[in-house]
């Protein structure tokens, strides 16, 4: 049995696999009478992420980003293939898994007639952290986002930015070892989004595997050890952003990503 | 069951029915309106013999275990926007990725809305009590109707979840909760004396076992009265298939 590192709660991961999460052949098809035609939201995807890896998911938008990311969190079942998380199965041991994770959902999802602080308590209490831990994490990660000034206020009144930000606090204030982030810096300013990269790179060092979509690829080729690009729910490609960006002999790994996603358009499908 | 998690939902709950104008308005205000209303509007008409049963006295203080019983169903509002609300900001997805479990998460509405139950039953009967009336129960009694406010919150909370379900939105939920409560409030809660086969309609709600209970406590009839007894036990049925049927819809239907 592997340890994980995270400090508070000893959490254990589910076998020794090394890999936090480990996908095979995922599907996931939408039918039924609220979608007009069959939807292959996910078709066929398979990938590993080791443990303390930052792992980027990217592609258009409807590539099947976010129903992957639902899928390892539980909130939706595959139609076919297998989905491991912490070495647990998402089908059989969700419980176990939702003590391993931290879910930053693509829109924010907090309490609007709460202020910041006590979103964060709230969901800290869910996680059973101690009040010592829930008072320093929460003052450490708004301090760190520069979201303290505003932390007495409801949420109702925060700017869209600043929902943002929260929304990323309080998907990891249980100091999960396993963390999704679903596009965590949409609708930030340059300058409070680099404040964010930097806060998330700060997680690697801690040895937290991150599992992270974006729209920005700069912010994934600075940030992600690995990047997997998919679309229409398939994996084109999968490596390191370098090794991508050499292979498609592009400038950087936006112009990899212009290239292989445009691609299928060029090609008439 | 963690107790941490218990409490951090009831106080969220408590601070969503103090904070969000609306609910406050629903669960506090409308029962003082209605009841302050209800008492100028029927306090000075005195009756003989009016009713089933065959009080002699106001036309409110006939009315008064039907105001109790209506107020109690007002919590159905605020259950219905806030599960509607909650699962439009994404909010009920986030936390099923925490390690709450659903019988936490109910649990905690459940003591919220009992707690909510018990200071309605106060304020209502303190603004029935300023307007004049005295019911003539034994402090046992008056404690078996907390009981029966108790159990029918079940029923509340039952009903707001179906609201939710068929609701899309919160707004939408607003206006559908009525389904559950107009009915009821009409032909259930014993305000008036209605016709013996429109009353037979009201007897397949929860609401009228309330009333009917409460009408024969606030009454002084004795607690041995078997009536009493039979009202509670199709009142927790009915609470306990209406609220189960609630939470399994909901989660069936109602999540997406
Ligand atoms: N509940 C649903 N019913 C039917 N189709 C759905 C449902 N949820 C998602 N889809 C479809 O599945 C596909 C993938 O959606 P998904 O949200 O995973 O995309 P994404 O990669 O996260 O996109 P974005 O970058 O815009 O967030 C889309 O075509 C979407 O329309
Ligand atoms: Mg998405």
């Amino acid at each position: 049995m592997l340890k994980s590192k995270s400090k508070n709660n000893n959490l254990t991961f589910g076998s020794d696999n090394p890999n936090a999460i480990e996908v095979i052949d995922l599907r996931k098809i939408y039918s039924g009478k609220n979608v007009i035609k069959e939807v292959k939201a996910v078709d066929g995807i398979s990938f590993s992420i080791n443990k303390g890896e930052i792992f980027g998911l990217l592609g258009p938008n409807g590539a099947g980003k976010t129903t992957t990311i639902n899928i390892l969190c539980g909130l939706i079942n595959q139609t076919e293939g297998d989905a491991f998380v912490g070495g647990y199965n998402v089908k059989k041991d969700l419980n176990k898994i939702k003590e391993l994770i931290g879910v930053c959902p693509q829109e924010a999802a907090v309490y609007k007639f709460l202020n910041a602080k006590e979103n964060i308590e709230f969901f800290g209490n869910l996680h059973l952290v101690k009040k010592e831990k829930i008072n320093e994490r929460t003052d450490r990660f708004l301090d760190l986002l520069g979201l303290l000034d505003a932390s007495n206020r409801k949420a109702k009144s925060y700017s869209g930015g600043m929902l943002r930000q929260l929304n990323l606090i309080v998907a990891l204030i249980s100091d999960p070892p396993i963390i999704f982030l679903d596009e965590p810096t949409v609708g930030m300013d340059p300058r409070v989004r680099r404040t964010t990269w930097k806060f998330i790179g700060s997680l690697k060092e801690q040895n937290k595997t991150i599992i992270l979509t974006t729209h920005y690829i700069e912010e994934a080729e600075a940030l992600c050890d690995r990047v997997a690009i998919i679309d229409y729910g398939k994996l084109i490609e999968i490596g390191q952003p370098k090794e991508l960006i050499d292979k498609y002999n592009a400038k950087d790994l936006e112009e990899v990503f212009m290239k292989i996603t445009g691609r299928r358009i060029l090609e008439g499908f | 069951m963690k107790r941490q998690r218990i409490l951090a939902l009831v106080k969220l709950q408590v601070k969503a029915l103090i904070r969000v104008p609306t609910t406050l308005f629903i669960i506090l205000l409308l029962p003082i309106a209605l009841t302050l209303t209800m008492g100028l509007a029927f306090g000075s008409i005195v009756v003989e013999n009016y009713g089933w049963t065959n009080q002699t006295g106001s036309i409110f203080d006939f009315m008064v275990p039907g105001l109790f019983a209506i107020s109690a169903l007002f919590m159905a509002m605020p259950v219905a926007l806030s599960f509607s609300e909650d699962r439009e900001q994404g909010l009920l997805k986030r936390i099923n990725t925490t390690p709450m479990t659903a019988i936490e998460f109910m649990g905690s509405h459940v003591i919220s809305n009992m707690c909510m139950a018990i200071i309605q039953v106060i304020i209502v009967g303190i603004i029935s009590f300023l307007l004049g009336y005295r019911p003539d129960g034994a402090i046992a009694g008056i404690t078996l109707a907390f009981v029966f406010m108790m159990v029918f919150s079940l029923s509340s909370i039952g009903f707001g979840l179906l609201t939710a379900t068929i609701a899309k939105n919160p707004k939408a939920a607003g206006g559908i909760v009525w389904i559950f409560m107009f009915p009821q409030q009409m032909l259930a809660s014993g305000l008036y004396p209605l016709p013996p086969e429109t009353q037979l309609i009201g007897m397949f709600m929860p609401l009228y076992y309330v009333s009917d209970a409460l009408t024969l406590l606030f009454n002084g009839v004795a607690l041995g009265n078997l009536r009493i007894w039979w009202d509670l036990i199709i009142l927790i049925m009915f609470s306990l298939v209406i609220f189960i049927g609630g939470i399994i819809l909901f989660k069936k239907y109602g999540k997406a």
